[in-house]
């Protein structure tokens, strides 16, 4: 997984670099250099990688950085990931098409349901606990404004 | 006479119908920029000023919507916000210029907002290092060495007005931009890394009267204090340089913009511009931004879309030439 | 000036003043913890309020709420891997890992204190360089702050796995993060780079949406994936029981501590650099204490020294910051841009005067970083059981409750839906480097330093050709780069040595 990934992303970098460099290549010179310096090692940085992951026999050393835990077997891992993603675009889905004050109170409520598989009572209760929280902070207080859904006529918000 | 009572009970609803109400009601100001920078706190100073003067006295709160420059405030003003008088805005003074050059990403027409006015004039002045030989415009003229003046980047009059003194009129300045901001710049002076910069005069005012730089050419705005300085569109060689500077120059006078968006009631837009030119001319106002370092100077919404009109009727020739100089920018 | 030092005091222990800073301490506790709340953009709304308060209450007030954003932003990382602040996402690596571990309480006890040793020093430092702190800023030119931004970037060396093929990947997130800085309108020829005709990326990336998908989504992704608390299944009264554990780290590496907040102070005194750097450097430097390869493969696995140095460098900036904000009127950061409209609305014009004149003004503000922090860090601890409880509440709780503020927090910076693609863009990204083992430190450092590293050089070639280099400040800088990089470098084939 861990190489596939690594490969995933050193020929992204790759494209990436490229078409950085590509579109470049008509700026008028001070605007092009940076680019240019950055762009091109990296093209070559990422296909250093992308070979390494070719030809290395041995797992190169992982970065000191957080490693995902390893407690489950992968495909429960693999399932619930996506579930993961899916909840997040979802949400965001839903603030497009409700806006922010209404998404937040569905999404909440949908999720301690659905994922969390918890009671009707509490589900509402905690929902309309952070929903009020929300609310109070970002509206009464801070006055902050949240645009209408697009179900709702407002097109704005991009 | 009960036909007087009668005639009296018609046209009370008319009267009361004529003045916009906004009890109870949130007013938005949506400002195109960050917190922290000038048009925010103009802003902000409104939002606490504007409610006593507006019937029903709303609340008046801001909202940033920084981004392409302030042209995704104007777009929203322009195409998103509703014409009910409870959405202001305010954006980068420049953008009728990016309308005028075809700026990618425009959706905006200056003329047709419905505009409120302006809160301040900016009258632009280049100032260099106090220790500089050079003591005013016609002995900088006669310099040797080139002058480093340090600038933001194109788009801003840090960097516009003295690139137009340095092509247009042949002033041997080096231009060396890339410095966060205008504070930094200041920086670089006192370092002796540059040896001036072009700006506010408000913003320079504090290093003017410190004696770190002088104060050498204005542009077309006045303003108390610089009134001897001689005007860059004076020393034009050609009618067309002059065009030019007086296309970059336009703006100023329309510095710190309002508008609101465009097919608002007639009525709304009277008690704004009312409650806005009654706000602006108060001078315990006046006197309070004084402190805070910046001017309030009240420019009216037709005199700020008389000045637009000419600035968007300019001839292609002269928007091409100006395009060669002046980008669009921050 | 010693009387102006005590006078300072006095002013701040006014109960007027001294209400209104905890005021703003409270307000700022708040903001730090959220992260759907900007301390800048707090500080912005907080202005009107100050309209009619003296000088010595409104900073109490001002300052109070700004020096303790640092230290609760702290928290909200190291429970949840949530960036707090911008400014708090470096802590998140090691500090979010203890939590995980079950050890939130020692992780908060060592980034409390070090906060609070941080900011001791920054107002130490800002005490200190009052009399040369002219001419001390006055040294930092473009060339230097260049240089500066090299050194910054060397660190992306520290911040990579051993190994050849470690730091080819390191340099690979680095310069990804270099190629996202070049994105939006350059400054010398205002060009539209790679923006993808869209407006919103005109002004480039946001760097608080980035960090927030960057950081906060992987984890997110993974409280899913375990099913269970952050604490996973550490035992409930082991997780509060480590922060005097905490504390006692902070003593035990002391110079490490100490080092961090000059690195941190030193930032802050350069403006131009912006805040977000110091948290990398200092976790940078931090991770090169690491004695031998084992030890440093613990980084990002929960090392309480991940902890200690980002902690230090992010409170001993604020007091840094001031510096140029109050001698030259010159702000570090947005922040302090705010507190600078502050200062002119009480008539107070930074400069020369703020050193001489108004001394005891300037002394205050000292005395206010140290108080607040103080007060903060107390008050910290009494909340800590409460806060670790934290911890221990089932994930599919915590994880709408999250992700809401998450996306809060992004859309809030500024009012676009697009902030929230950008988040989700590089939610995707950080899930996928850390899948693959890639550092995503180095991203962050060069997104961070891009513009401003090219900004920097092309002011020093336009105004100096190439006699810049020459300048000793300069040099001593690029030894320090050189050496930066070639530290882990020279460790790794040191262990090789004595290994085989």
């Amino acid at each position: 997984m861990a190489k596939q990934t690594s490969l995933g992303l050193a020929l992204a970098i790759m494209a990436l670099a490229a078409w950085g460099i590509y579109s470049a290549l008509d700026w008028p010179l001070k605007s092009k250099l940076f680019p240019l310096v950055i762009a091109i090692p990296l093209f070559c940085l990422a296909a250093a990688e992308a070979l390494w992951v070719f030809f290395a026999k041995d797992a190169a050393a992982s970065a000191s950085d957080f490693k995902l835990s390893q407690d489950q077997s992968p495909e429960v891992a693999r399932r619930r990931t996506a579930l993961a993603a899916g909840w997040i675009v979802g949400f965001f889905v839903l603030v497009l098409l409700l806006g922010f004050p209404i998404a937040v109170a569905a999404f909440v409520f949908v999720y301690l349901k659905l994922q969390g598989k918890e009671g009707w009572l509490f589900s509402a209760v905690f929902t309309a606990a952070v929903w009020f929280f929300f609310y109070g902070l970002f509206d009464l207080v801070l006055h902050m404004h949240f645009p209408d859904g697009w179900l709702f006529g407002g097109f704005g918000g991009f | 006479m009960k036909w007087k009572l009668a005639l009296l009970g018609a046209l009370l609803p008319i009267v009361a119908a004529a003045q916009p109400n906004f009890a109870g009601k949130t007013v938005t100001i949506v400002v195109g920029y960050k917190p922290g920078g000038g048009y925010d706190a103009t802003a902000r100073m409104l939002a606490r000023h504007l409610p006593d003067r507006l019937p029903g006295k709303p609340t008046v709160i801001v909202q940033n919507m920084p981004g392409g420059n302030s042209i995704i405030a104007a777009n929203h003003m322009y195409n998103v916000a509703k014409p009910d008088g409870l959405t202001l805005g305010t954006f980068n003074r420049n953008l009728p210029i990016a309308q005028l050059t075809k700026v990618q990403g425009v959706k905006y027409d200056m003329l047709k907002f419905a505009w409120i006015g302006s809160a301040a004039n900016e009258a632009t002045i280049l100032a260099i290092r106090n220790d500089l030989p050079y003591k005013n415009f016609e002995e900088l003229r006669k310099a040797k060495e080139p002058v480093v003046i340090g600038s933001t980047g194109p788009g801003a009059n840090t960097h516009d007005f003295p690139l137009l003194l340095k092509d247009l009129l042949s002033l041997n300045l080096k231009i060396v931009s890339g410095y966060s901001s205008s504070a930094d710049i200041m920086l670089a002076v006192e370092r002796k890394e540059v040896d001036g910069r072009a700006g506010s005069y408000n913003s320079l005012k504090p290093f003017i009267d410190r004696k770190l730089v002088r104060p050498i050419i204005r542009a077309r705005s006045n303003e108390a204090g610089i009134e001897q300085l001689p005007i860059d569109e004076s020393f034009a060689k050609t009618p067309r340089a002059k065009a030019i500077m007086a296309l970059r120059s336009a703006p100023e006078v329309i510095a710190r913009p309002y508008v609101l968006p465009p097919n608002t009631p007639a009525d709304i837009v009277k008690a704004y511009r009312d409650a806005f030119a009654a706000t602006i001319k108060d001078p315990a106002l006046v006197a309070e931004a004084q402190k805070a370092q910046f001017d309030l100077d009240y420019t009216s919404g037709d005199e700020a879309v008389k000045v637009l009109k000419e600035v968007l009727s300019q001839p292609k020739d002269i928007v091409d030439e100006f395009s060669k100089y002046v980008k669009f920018g921050e | 000036m010693l009387d102006a030092f005590v006078q300072g005091l006095v002013l701040v222990l006014q109960w007027k003043a001294f209400a209104f800073m905890l005021a703003g301490i409270f307000v700022g506790f708040w903001v730090g913890l959220l992260p759907g709340l900007g301390g800048a953009t707090t500080l912005a709304l907080m202005l009107p309020f100050i309209y009619n308060m003296q000088p010595v209450e409104a900073f109490a007030f001002l300052l109070g709420m700004h020096s303790v954003v640092a230290t609760t932003g702290d928290i909200t990382s190291i429970l949840f891997g949530v960036p707090g602040e911008a400014t708090t996402a470096a802590i998140i690596l090691d500090g979010h890992a203890m939590a995980k571990k079950g050890e939130a309480g020692r992780a908060l006890g060592a980034a409390l204190a070090s906060s609070l040793v941080g900011a001791l020093i920054g107002a130490a430092a800002l005490a200190a360089a009052i009399p040369v702190v002219r001419p001390l800023v006055l040294t930092f030119g473009s060339p230097e702050l260049f240089m500066l931004a090299i050194v910054g970037l060397a660190f992306i060396a520290s911040l990579s796995a051993q190994g050849a093929r470690g730091m080819v990947r390191g340099f690979l997130a680095g310069g990804l993060g270099l190629f996202l800085a070049m994105i939006g309108q350059d400054p010398q020829a205002g060009m539209a780079r790679y923006t993808l005709d869209t407006l919103y990326l005109w002004q480039g990336l946001d760097l608080v949406p980035v960090l927030v998908g960057l950081f906060a989504i992987p984890e997110i992704i993974d409280l899913v994936v375990r099913g269970t608390s952050i604490a996973g299944d550490a035992p409930a009264g082991r997780i509060n029981r480590g922060a005097l554990e905490g504390v006692k780290d902070v003593f035990r590496h002391f110079w490490l501590t100490i080092r961090c907040a000059l690195i941190g102070t030193f930032i802050g005194i350069t403006p131009g650099l912006g805040g977000a750097v110091a948290q990398w450097m200092a976790y940078g430097h931090a991770t090169q204490s690491a004695r031998t390869p084992e030890e440093r493969k613990g980084f990002g696995q929960g090392d309480v020294r991940g902890v200690i140095g980002p902690g230090a460098a992010c409170n001993s900036k604020e007091g840094g910051a001031l510096i140029p904000t109050i001698a030259f009127g010159v702000p570090g950061s947005t922040s302090m841009a705010i507190l600078l409209g502050g200062f002119f609305l009480l008539g107070l014009v930074p400069g020369p005067d703020m050193l001489t004149k108004h001394l005891d003004v300037t002394f205050s503000l000292v005395w206010t970083i140290v108080l607040a922090n103080i007060i903060t860090v107390a008050a910290c601890f009494l909340l800590l059981n409460r806060l670790t409880a934290l911890t221990a509440i089932q994930g599919h709780l915590l994880v709408p409750v999250v992700l809401v503020l998450v996306f809060i927090g992004s859309y809030t910076s500024n009012s676009s839906y697009a902030d929230l693609i950008v988040t989700m863009v590089f939610g995707a990204v950080g899930y996928f480097m850390v899948v693959a083992g890639w550092p995503r430190a180095p991203l962050v450092l060069g997104l961070v330093l891009g513009k401003i590293a090219e900004n920097y050089l092309y002011i020093s070639v336009a105004r100096y050709d190439a006699a810049w280099l020459g300048r000793p400040v300069v040099i001593v800088l690029l030894v320090i780069a050189v050496g930066v990089v070639l530290y882990p470098i020279v460790q790794a084939l040191r262990a090789r040595r004595s290994h085989g």
